[in-house]
């Protein structure tokens, strides 16, 4: 299938595309992965992902001004994983509902602050229960978080790839944080 | 404002100052308030642990060479399997390449190796960011110096304008660590690069060898105790022509001082 791909879409690119793409493209095939991985879950499903958002990237750069390329390709490999679960997967990835709502936070609740600082410090410790955390965040502030301290993205470019408001991005990348501090000062 | 509404101000400033996202001012302003806030110092420590949780153990993991592989395959002219060198055996079998087929022309389809990568990625970043050369001169007496000064081999600068390739400048590729003198050439709207290296970088050959690398042609040669890599994006037996027409001119330059 992937031959078929380059025989029919990449086979008409021009030498012109073909060169910003080897500028833009391969120089974040890791964060790429990274991504895909913490949106699919898996990393066979990622490879597949950031393969089929190449090609998608590829294809867009024959007429694409592309001012950040970075959150650029990463946005086409988010939308390429959505359509990926969709196709592949029974539970779709489920951006919409709810999950910007910073109501929701209580970070600075007492009981919450005089709760545990040393039960989250153990947690911290944990790579396993670290990692379960992360996979266990709503995709929306997974997607923000893996940008953040994954990726090293700055809000801006988190706003470019995933195509939100930068408030919006502000207010994900909180609740992510917080979710995860709330997670991990509970129990095992 | 409401109560609930500055927590939220407060929680998003606190983030955002873990980011680096805050200006000056604000984080001045924040600043003070958690040398008086406890509570908020608390949240911010709260905050940072998380963070510093998430990145020592959900490090960035690279991904798998043969995903690295495929994505760099995808965009790969089949002129690199094939194509390429149609053109230039065409040529070759009409005589058309001056000086090159006596000088014994090879093509090759060989994996490329780092120096011909390396100076292929120099050539698509210097033509992508429009900036070719880092000094910008037709004169050959001002590039060599200036190239003299930053790369520890010295250059042979000819001048190739009366047979249409004007000097447009000069860089440094860097070849792992050694600074290599590169020659920037025009060719109506295109750029023909020349890098001078040690022969130790060399592939040691005296004859031309062509490949196609990422969509761009290279010759590589060797002449009097020097390697040479030219890089284009103009065709193969176009840069083939360079590539005779540059080896000529230094041959009859050889008695300037190196």
């Amino acid at each position: 299938m992937r031959d078929e791909d380059e025989d029919n879409g990449a086979g008409m690119i021009s030498d012109a595309a073909r060169r910003r793409y080897q500028a833009i493209v391969p120089p974040h095939v890791d964060e790429a992965f990274a991504l895909a991985r913490w949106l699919s879950g898996s990393a066979a499903d990622a490879e597949d992902i950031v393969q089929e958002a190449a090609l998608r990237a590829l294809n867009a750069l024959e007429t694409a001004i592309v001012e950040r390329p970075r959150a650029w390709f990463l946005r086409i490999v988010r939308n390429a994983a959505l359509t990926w679960m969709a196709k592949n997967r029974s539970q779709p990835l489920a951006f919409a509902g709810g999950v910007d709502d910073l109501a929701a936070i209580e970070p600075f609740d007492p009981n919450c602050d005089q709760r545990s600082p040393e039960a989250l410090l153990i947690a911290a410790e944990d790579g396993e229960r670290v990692r379960r955390a992360i996979a266990a965040l709503a995709p929306a502030l997974r997607e923000a978080l893996v940008l953040r301290e994954i990726n090293g993205l700055a809000y801006r470019e988190i706003a470019d790839a995933t195509e939100t408001p930068i408030g919006t991005v502000m207010s994900r990348l909180a609740r992510a944080r917080a979710t995860l501090a709330k997670i991990l000062e509970g129990q095992p | 404002m409401s109560d609930s509404d500055r927590r939220d101000d407060r929680l998003l400033r606190l983030n955002a100052a873990l980011d680096n996202e805050l200006d000056a001012t604000h984080r001045l302003e924040l600043d003070r308030e958690l040398e008086h806030d406890p509570q908020a110092r608390a949240g911010l420590n709260r905050l940072s642990a998380v963070s510093d949780a998430v990145r020592r153990h959900a490090p960035r993991e690279a991904a798998p060479a043969s995903l690295h592989a495929a994505v760099a395959a995808l965009a790969r002219p089949r002129q690199a399997t094939g194509r390429a060198y149609l053109p230039l055996a065409a040529a070759l079998a009409a005589g058309v390449v001056i000086g090159a087929a006596s000088q014994g022309l090879l093509v090759s389809s060989r994996a490329p190796d780092p120096v011909a990568a390396t100076l292929t990625a120099d050539f698509a970043r210097a033509e992508l960011a429009d900036r070719p050369y880092d000094i910008a001169s037709s004169d050959r007496h001002v590039v060599k110096p200036w190239l003299a000064t930053r790369a520890p081999i010295g250059v042979e600068a000819v001048d190739l304008a009366d047979k249409g390739y004007p000097l447009a400048g000069g860089r440094v590729a860097v070849i792992g660590a050694t600074p290599a003198p590169t020659l920037v050439y025009q060719r109506r709207e295109h750029w023909i690069a020349v890098t001078e290296m040690p022969l130790s970088l060399a592939s040691g050959a005296a004859e031309a060898h062509s490949t196609a690398l990422d969509g761009f042609h290279l010759i590589r040669w060797a002449d009097r105790e020097r390697g040479y890599v030219a890089v284009s994006d103009i065709d193969a037996d176009e840069l083939a022509a360079f590539v005779a027409a540059f080896r000529a001119a230094i041959g009859s330059a050889g008695g300037e001082a190196r």
